[in-house]
């Protein structure tokens, strides 16, 4: 038919290396399959046609053997048949096989008999019939590693009880509870009949190997009937029942080749093969198989290759002597959603079946869901890796056959990201996310804390997971490495701005709250990088053209309006409605300073990121920036000295007060000073603005620090600021952040007389005229109208002691509550 | 290039636990394992706030919800700071005017 064949051929011939054929045959068994779907087998229908013929003169007198045998037969078989003994009954196509273990020849009839009756029941109950086929997965398996499992003859006692002991084995495994088991009047193939494995097993793909090896094939009479089947259907629609030989498959496939799949019987010329190496040669219907020329274990249209097949077609070159076991046991053929494309399994779930829309059965999606519940029954008993929220479940559990490394974790990196992170993998499943150390941490020690108690309840049902390998490994690191790709950042720092910033906040805090003692590594957060590239895109230019081309593309959408951004002028602004636009004006001086602000924040970490030649531009506008950060507060450009009302216009906004406070520490100190002499100045204003927000006192902080570093000069300035005009202290002493201020400036005159002995505060009357007058204030005024500062410092008392008697600074420290250390 | 603000913003809070109010009325309590630069949410250990008047998620642990259907996300306050987010917002509006 096709010219594949001839092609596979070639390769097998010339192969030295199993794997690397295998993977080029797998590669155009799977463009063939897509292109003409798994129905393209290559045969000789003739050469079928004959052999058929003659088996069927032999096999017509044993055909007197009935179903009633088998069913004898199969209660005697007992013992390892518990629960599936009922299917066995119930499906007459199960009985076969233990009729064979204790009647051979009368099996081969009986199951020849049995495909019979089947078939003539099969063409009655096609569609029906295979619509359930595909679904039926268990049964289907079972089906097709039954009819493996040949007939015995007497001679075969060791088989038998190896079979058996399989048949143990395999039984508990039947257990493995699979939606869609049930008794299959119709499906059951006539090669089932000769398969006592319990019907209902799901048989996994492994133990069907283990099966096929371990029972030295002891096809024999099988042998003929495989053919028989085997050409018993050349169509999709032939329902064929022996896919027996399959048993190297994954089992949809055997579904696949239940439903339709032309038969292949060089299958059945292999087990024949396979046979000969340990058995009387074979009856007569398999001697043309042997010296003929080899042939594709598996023909074109089906999916790749397994290594059993290429050992079976060694086989056939030396009948006697190789074993088939030996060359396949190191390597485990992958599991079925890999070989096997969708469209495959839809071609065939769907081609001969095509009902309405009202047989969802066999719908698209189904057959996807399907596929996933096969690997997962066979792959039941394998657990997940570790409390995993099975969200993404790790692909690793469900490939122990691979045996190669786990490729899951490997995600977070992503691939072009060249990292040197210092990260430990969590057990945090597909996380493709790049995380802070830091962060990881928390997340396992989370995970952990709550793993311990879900693995206990949840562990049995999420290792049957439904839903589970809908996806390929390979589909989804795919996936994921299309999203990572989108990630990529040249510059981290902007992009990713929040979460690095949090983390290197989360890190000060953390080095602070850590004792000096214990030195404990803190980990950082190393981003990685793409480097940047310069996308400066030029339009397609002709030589010669005339005029702009109209192209455009998806990156470049053509330009329809050549539209001119107009900024609205300031003169236009003031133009606007007054409240509002004073409002605005402010919001809008305050976000201008905000981006000067995290300009300059910014600048010394992209001046460590940036590569040497940009380093003096950064430096360059980082002065800039500076510069002009300075003058922000001014009123006019030329002007040198910070304005009052532009800090007051700016500090009536909330939004305005934690910009003050954020912009201080970058202020030169004169500026500093300035600006807090200013807010001194006028607490009052400040204070009856600030009656809704409250939040005044984020500006304690930064000006304590200013006070810190004043002149004795200054800061007496600065009290007398403070107390202003008459009536100011009260006011002050009546706002938290007014009492806060003063205390600092106490305290700091305090710590000046205390620590300096030239200190120049005594020097002229000024700062002991004030602190009279500020006790005297404190003094007179009534505690409901004092307000508590944020903190008190310590040498209040101290400095009180200095100008005031005793009995006033008895009454003083009751009033203001500070507790006196020295005494 | 996406607007990766609230992812990183996001980001930040995996581990945590949040509440997330759908367009569908349905608000979900679970803790955020995973976002994206879609801001599609994936939650482990969830549970439907509010009365149970949706039992058909009586049985799901973990969910995986499609950034575009969410109307809020009610955070824990004490895990954000809302001076950086200001900060990265005014970023991202300068970044955008370039």
């Amino acid at each position: 038919m096709f010219r594949f064949q001839s092609l596979d051929e070639d390769c097998t011939l010339e192969e030295e290396d199993d794997g690397l054929v295998e993977e080029e045959e797998d590669e155009i068994d799977q463009f063939n399959d897509d292109t003409f779907g798994a129905g393209a087998i290559d045969d000789d229908w003739q050469e079928e046609h004959k052999r058929l013929a003659e088996l069927d003169e032999r096999d017509e007198l044993g055909e007197g053997l009935g179903v009633g045998v088998g069913v004898k037969d199969e209660t005697n078989f007992g013992a390892s048949k518990d629960s599936s003994s009922t299917h066995v009954t119930s499906t007459a196509g199960q009985l076969p096989f233990h009729s064979a273990l204790s009647l051979p020849h009368h099996s081969s009839s009986s199951g020849r008999h049995q495909s019979d009756v089947e078939d003539g029941r099969r063409e009655g109950h096609l569609a029906e019939s295979l619509a359930r086929l595909v679904l039926e997965a268990d049964p289907a398996i079972a089906g097709v590693g039954a009819a493996e499992r040949p007939v015995f003859s007497q001679n075969q006692r060791l088989e038998h009880e190896s079979r058996s002991r399989l048949l143990h084995q395999a039984s508990p495994i039947s257990h493995s509870p699979h939606p869609h088991q049930h008794p299959q009047q119709h499906q059951r193939p006539p090669g089932s009949s000769t398969s006592g494995q319990p019907p209902s097993s799901m048989l996994t793909y492994q133990q069907q190997q283990h099966l096929l090896r371990s029972l030295p094939s002891t096809i024999g009479q099988m042998n003929s009937r495989n053919i028989w089947e085997n050409s018993m259907g050349f169509g999709p629609v032939s329902g064929c029942p022996g896919l027996v030989t399959h048993m190297e498959d994954s089992p949809l496939m055997s579904i696949i080749k239940e439903v339709g799949l032309p038969k292949r019987p060089s299958q059945g010329r292999n087990d024949e093969g396979r046979d000969l190496s340990e058995r009387v040669p074979p009856p007569r219907s398999s001697s043309p198989v042997i010296g003929s020329p080899p042939v594709r274990a598996v023909p074109i249209g089906t999916p790749p290759k397994q290594p059993l097949g290429h050992s079976l077609n060694h086989q056939i070159h030396h009948p006697t002597a190789v074993h088939v076991r030996a060359p396949i046991q190191h390597r485990y053929p992958p599991p079925f959603p890999e070989r096997l494309s969708p469209n495959t399994l839809l071609n065939f779930a769907n081609s001969p079946l095509c009902r309405g829309p009202f047989s969802p059965r066999v719908s698209p999606v189904l057959s996807q869901i399907q596929r996933a519940q096969l690997l997962n029954s066979q792959v039941a008993g394998v657990p997940r890796g570790g409390p995993v929220p099975t969200l993404l479940p790790a692909g690793g559990g469900f490939r122990p056959f691979f045996g190669g490394p786990h490729p899951t974790l490997g995600h977070r990196m992503g691939p072009p990201h060249p990292h040197g992170h210092p990260n430990h993998m969590p057990p945090i499943g597909h996380n493709a996310t790049h995380l802070h150390p830091q962060h990881r941490r928390i997340l396992t020690q989370r995970m952990q804390n709550r793993g311990g108690d879900r693995s206990r309840t949840g562990g049995d049902w999420r290792n049957r997971d439904p839903y589970s390998n809908l996806m390929t490994q390979k589909e989804k690191e795919w996936v994921t490495k299309i999203q990572m790709m989108q990630l990529q950042s040249t510059d981290p720092f902007l992009d990713d701005y929040y979460y690095q910033h949090y983390y290197e906040k989360m890190e000060k805090r953390q080095e602070k709250e850590r004792d000096s003692s214990k030195k404990e590594h803190t980990t950082k957060l190393i981003t990685p990088q793409v480097a940047k590239i310069e996308h400066t895109y030029r339009p397609v230019q002709f030589a010669g053209s005339l005029g702009k081309l109209t192209v455009s593309s998806v990156n470049n959408p053509r330009k329809m309006i050549d539209a001119v951004v107009t900024t609205r002028s300031d003169d236009e602004e003031k133009r606007e409605k007054q409240v509002w636009n004073k409002r605005r004006q402010i919001l809008y001086t305050v976000e201008k300073i905000y981006s000067l602000l995290l300009e300059v924040q910014d600048f010394e970490k992209r001046f460590v990121h940036a590569p040497e030649e940009d380093r003096e531009a950064l430096l360059e506008q980082h002065k800039t920036n500076t510069m002009q950060l300075c003058n922000s507060l001014q009123e006019k450009e030329w002007d040198d000295r910070v304005s009052d009302e532009r800090c007051v216009m700016i500090m009536s906004v909330r939004k305005g007060k934690r910009l003050i406070s954020r912009l201080i520490p970058y202020l030169p100190p004169s500026h500093a000073a300035a600006v807090v002499m200013a807010i001194a100045r006028n607490l009052p204003t400040l204070a009856k603005k600030d009656k809704q927000d409250q939040v005044l006192c984020w500006l304690v902080e930064p000006v304590s620090a200013v006070i810190m570093s004043m002149s004795s000069a200054a800061l007496t300035d600065l009290l007398q600021e403070l107390q202003g005009s008459e009536g100011q202290l009260a006011t002050v002493l009546h706002n938290k952040f007014g009492v806060t201020l003063l205390y600092l400036i106490l305290s700091e005159g305090e710590r000046m007389q205390s620590s300096d002995p030239n200190c120049q505060l005594m020097d002229d009357n000024r700062w002991t005229e004030l602190v009279f007058s500020v006790t005297r204030e404190l003094l007179s005024i009534p505690t409901s109208s004092l307000s508590s500062p944020l903190f008190t410092p310590t040498n209040l008392i101290a400095l009180f002691s200095r100008y005031i008697d005793r009995q006033r600074l008895d009454l003083l420290q009751e009033k203001l509550q500070i507790s006196d250390l020295s005494r | 290039m996406f607007c990766l603000l609230f992812y990183s913003f996001f980001k930040s809070l995996v581990g945590k636990d949040v509440v997330v109010e759908l367009k569908n009325d349905l608000s979900i309590c679970g803790t955020l394992h995973s976002v994206d630069q879609y801001l599609n949410i994936k939650l482990t250990d969830i549970s439907v706030t509010d009365p149970e008047k949706y039992p058909h998620m009586l049985s799901v642990k973990n969910c995986f919800i499609r950034g575009s259907v969410v109307r809020y996300v009610q955070l824990p306050a004490d895990e954000v700071d809302t001076q950086l987010l200001q900060d990265a917002a005014r970023k991202e509006a300068m970044q955008q005017k370039q």
